[in-house]
């Protein structure tokens, strides 16, 4: 009886190999498991056709982007130094030279924030010698730097920003430095004194 | 876009025998044969000008509708705001003062600084009131000065323009300062030459690049006309007054005017090309 049923096993799968099985047409090109049988499957796939991209790293340091230099016909990377006490005004200002730069064509590499310096204001008692604190005064930089400007169209520019000076707002225009750059950022003390050990 | 405007204007420009500027040396012995044989045939004089501007001071006047909407947005920011650290001590002052006048007062209860009850933050603010009271601001607007066309004072809101009254021709007239052009200097040098000699020496600027921001071309009239010399080209500078120290004796009489005072001391025709550069604030 046995035998019987295994003949017949046999026979069914046997029928079921020759029969051939319907290769959708997306598949082909496919390795994955065909066990989907809608004939809409994968209809809404997209990401399959976009370029590969490189694995981003996650851990990238921040490089220097590169100073440009002066031509006969332009300038280098400039930094426009807004600074201020009322922070709206100066955060304002540097928004509207950057909107500016924009439609005017001038490239503008980076726009960022100094740290905010505080001058504290002590004044003298009137009866006695000890100084009190009067007043906190936050110093605000903003930093709209272009990477290249036209000499011809640095006239119109500089007049427009000029006219449009808000009061209490101090304009500043300078060549980009590395010294400038690195000044951004904290000094590592303990690294350097391993470096220095090192170098000994 | 006024870059393209200006790099065509740049371009018209050095076709009409001004010496363009080169660094290599073949360059200019080419240039300075073109330019022997351009001075045979050009027949016009050359002048700088320039446009001295002094910057407005302080911020002009709201509208009635830019004051309507300031207020309100105002408002809308102190509804929106939060306690700052100031309003929040004069409240945490009052109840403590409320909590004190009640009849089962513990002072051993109180969890807070100790020195709150010497300096009241309510009379901190009284003497910041105080301060502020005896504080007097200067004037935005002087009418005396106002008056006075000479003073460079005038007008905080706008930005004023430099005139001076020069000979031009056998008739005196208001015009931006100005020389003609000498052999071996560049335009910019001249326009800062007819600052420094004509207005006099007081005036500290800062001229704003080497390209020049406007031309006037004035044909003699057909008697005088010959064939060397058949009119003068006057190309103006933009530069910006860097401090307002009086000149010390004015070698000719000089105004400072508003855009809208200008219409009445330059001629039409020269006040059609001036009035292309200069903006509107």
């Amino acid at each position: 009886m046995n035998r019987a049923v295994r003949k017949v096993l046999n026979q069914a799968l046997t029928s079921c190999r020759a029969t051939p099985c319907i290769q959708h047409p997306v598949w082909a090109s496919v390795s994955q498991r065909q066990y989907k049988s809608m004939p809409t499957h994968g209809i809404g796939r997209w990401r399959h056709l976009l370029p590969k991209e490189a694995p981003k790293k996650k851990k990238d340091r921040h490089q220097m982007k590169q100073i440009m230099s002066a031509t006969e016909t332009a300038y280098g990377t400039l930094n426009v130094k807004v600074s201020g006490f009322d922070m709206t005004v100066v955060e304002h200002y540097s928004q509207y030279i950057h909107n500016l730069c924009n439609r005017f064509g001038i490239k503008v590499a980076e726009c960022y924030a100094l740290p905010t310096k505080s001058t504290e204001v002590m004044l003298m008692q009137e009866q006695g010698t000890k100084m009190y604190v009067d007043s906190i005064l936050k110093t605000h930089e903003r930093v709209v730097q272009l990477s290249s400007l036209n000499a011809a169209l640095c006239p119109v520019f500089m007049e427009v920003i000029l006219k449009n000076q808000p009061e209490g707002v101090q304009l500043s225009m300078k060549e980009h430095t590395e010294a400038d750059y690195h000044a951004r950022f904290k000094a590592r003390p303990e690294l350097e004194g391993l470096m220095a050990q090192i170098g000994q | 876009m006024a870059s393209r405007g200006l790099v065509r204007f740049v371009s018209r420009v050095s076709s009409s025998g001004l010496r363009p500027l080169s660094s290599t040396s073949v360059c200019r012995a080419t240039l300075q044969n073109k330019h022997v044989t351009d001075k045979a045939t050009s027949p016009w004089t050359l002048m700088a000008a320039v446009c001295l501007q002094r910057l407005p001071v302080i911020s002009s006047d709201l509208s009635p509708i830019e004051q309507q909407f300031k207020h309100m947005l105002s408002q809308m920011e102190l509804e929106k705001s939060m306690l700052s650290d100031h309003e929040l001590r004069l409240l945490e002052d009052k109840e403590r003062m409320s909590r004190k006048q009640a009849n089962d007062y513990d002072s051993d209860d109180e969890d807070g600084r100790g020195d709150q009850d010497i300096v009241l933050t309510q009379d901190l603010e009284d003497s910041w009131e105080q301060k502020f009271k005896s504080f007097q601001p200067a004037p935005r607007v002087r009418a005396d000065v106002d008056e006075n066309l000479t003073s460079p004072e005038r007008c905080l809101a706008d930005s004023l323009l430099l005139l001076v009254e020069q000979q031009v021709g056998g008739q005196k007239m208001w015009l931006l300062p100005q020389t003609q052009w000498q052999e071996g200097e560049t335009l910019r040098q001249t326009a800062e030459r007819a600052l420094s000699s004509l207005s006099g020496a007081g005036f500290k600027a800062t001229f704003l690049g080497n390209a020049p921001c406007g031309v006037y071309k004035y044909k003699l009239p057909k008697a005088i006309r010959t064939e060397s010399s058949v009119g003068t080209k006057v190309f103006f500078f933009k530069a910006i007054l860097s401090d307002s120290s009086r000149p010390a004796a004015p070698t000719s009489p000089f105004l400072w005017v508003t855009k809208g005072e200008l219409q009445r001391y330059l001629k039409p025709a020269y006040m059609a090309k001036v009035d292309r550069f200069i903006p509107q604030v």
